[in-house]
């Protein structure tokens, strides 16, 4: 409980109550529990309720001239929405202490005044005011945080490419839906200074705030370290060098980081425990990509990463994808699974790279059914056509 | 999902059931080092009955693993289904730390 005194505003048109209260409550006042402000009737006591905010509570008597209790109940919501108030009536009178129940009145003592009983009503009284300031304070502070989560989520969508490259003959889209909560996936499409095409998708441990901020850090040095050097398996060490230093936090981030030539056909990856992605060729069948070794970013320093190169040909689809495309559960708790997801295609080779994306989303959709989303879902497709 | 501890001679064993992820992750982490002992040199991870572990459940075992070395103490991890245990291998975390088939062989390899 707060430790200062509570100032409670005693309205009543009986002259003599003042004198009354400060000589019953003097050992109160004294010790600094309470002080006492007095009105004579409902306007007087409007009047002071505007002038003075430091006012806990009310006690209201009900019959006064000018404007009775219940009036005055109906009133005070207006200047503080949080003031509880306290009625005084006559003994016995329960018309009057419904209606001021039914208007907003926290509780309700009987005249003749007992002054020990009017303590422990104001105590009471008091108690729940503290409560409900620290429940609002709590709700305060969610409304902050829920501001801030979307102001994450917004930070994560904004850094997302939506134009996309494209050659002759080939094809790039990346879409990612994110989960109720902010999460850490993300992907980024770069044209290279050599006529290369810079691919990348990502998926940061946890969510929220921390993983968004994480996330955009991650995006910059991959940015930074793709444009500057030539080698996948290199541009992944360093990001990861870089994570690694003064990481107290222990995020890590899976990358998968590929470079598509499209003079030569060929897709260089180098993976940092990401899912690896898997090829449609024109036929209809499938693979995943072979697998190099490679921990997730952010976790183990001076680690070196391996790179691994296929020559692509008319007609395939490379698949990159999060974790969010093969754990989707159904209602039974089954997850999408590889298995479904290197079918999805149903035997043919889409030719368009937003068709392909579209067609994953729906399968994941349609297999999840009214199951949450838990995770995001991201995935990232190039043609070559 | 629930945990559960038990010590045999110095070595702490813990059971996770269910899913591990954003959801629990933190209280997972908080029960964990609420039960750890300053002299305990050894930890078992068993998750016969983990059925899933999301990034930010690998995130609080990362957290456990880096603790424990800190403390010159062991962590190995048991019993993984095939869904967990490329859920480590895919995410590297298989090679850097310790995964053993059953709780009996990662007790041997402690005791080595």
């Amino acid at each position: 409980m707060q430790q200062g005194p509570y100032k409670i505003l005693v309205v009543d048109d009986e002259v003599d109550l003042e004198p009354l209260f400060l000589q019953r409550m003097r050992r109160l006042i004294r010790s600094k529990r309470y002080t006492f402000v007095f009105a004579h009737n409902g306007l007087e006591a409007l009047d002071k309720l505007s002038e003075d905010s430091d006012i806990d509570m009310v006690l209201s008597d009900i019959n006064m001239p000018q404007m009775d209790g219940l009036t005055l109940l109906e009133q005070i919501p207006k200047i503080d929405p949080n003031m509880r108030a306290v009625i005084i009536s006559a003994y016995g009178d329960m018309q009057n202490i419904r209606t001021a129940m039914n208007r907003g009145a926290f509780d309700f003592v009987t005249k003749p005044l007992d002054f020990k009983d009017l303590q422990i009503t104001m105590e009471r009284t008091l108690q729940h005011i503290e409560e409900w300031k620290d429940a609002l304070s709590s709700r305060d502070r969610l409304v902050a945080l829920e501001n801030e989560l979307d102001v994450a989520s917004k930070m994560q969508q904004s850094i997302l490419p939506t134009q996309f490259p494209e050659g002759l003959d080939y094809k790039v889209f990346g879409h990612m839906r994110s989960a109720r909560n902010v999460g850490g996936d993300f992907f980024d499409v770069m044209r290279l200074a050599n006529g290369k095409i810079g691919l990348a998708i990502a998926d940061v441990s946890d969510k929220g705030v921390p993983a968004a901020l994480f996330m955009m850090s991650c995006r910059t040095l991959l940015k930074g370290a793709a444009i500057g050097q030539g080698k996948p398996s290199d541009v992944v060490k360093t990001v990861n060098d870089l994570l690694v230093e003064d990481n107290e936090a222990s995020m890590f981030v899976t990358l998968l980081y590929a470079e598509y030539d499209p003079e030569s056909r060929r897709l260089t990856y180098s993976n940092g425990g990401h899912n690896f992605p898997f090829v449609i060729h024109a036929d209809g069948s499938s693979a995943v990509l072979p697998s190099t070794n490679g921990i997730a970013l952010g976790v183990v320093e001076d680690m070196e990463y391996q790179q691994n190169t296929i020559t692509l040909s008319e007609g395939d689809t490379i698949v990159m994808y999060t974790d969010g495309v093969t754990e989707a559960v159904d209602s039974e708790g089954e997850e999408f699974g590889m298995d479904r997801l290197l079918s999805v295609f149903g035997g043919s080779s889409p030719t368009d790279p937003e068709k392909a994306s579209e067609i994953i989303f729906k399968a994941v959709d349609a297999f999840a059914g009214d199951n949450p989303q838990f995770d995001d879902v991201t995935c990232l497709t190039l043609c070559i056509g | 999902m629930g945990f559960n501890i038990e010590r045999q001679d110095q070595t702490v064993i813990v059971t996770v059931d269910g899913r591990l992820d954003g959801a629990n992750a933190q209280q997972f982490q908080g029960y964990f080092t609420g039960a750890l002992d300053e002299n305990d040199r050894a930890v078992v991870l068993n998750f016969e009955h983990l059925s899933y572990i999301s990034s930010a459940g690998l995130r609080v075992i990362l957290i456990a693993a880096k603790t424990l070395r800190r403390r010159d103490a062991q962590l190995v991890v048991c019993s993984l289904s095939d869904p967990i245990r490329e859920v480590f291998q895919i995410s590297g975390f298989d090679q850097i730390i310790q995964v053993q088939s059953t709780q009996a062989e990662a007790i041997a390899t402690l005791n080595a």
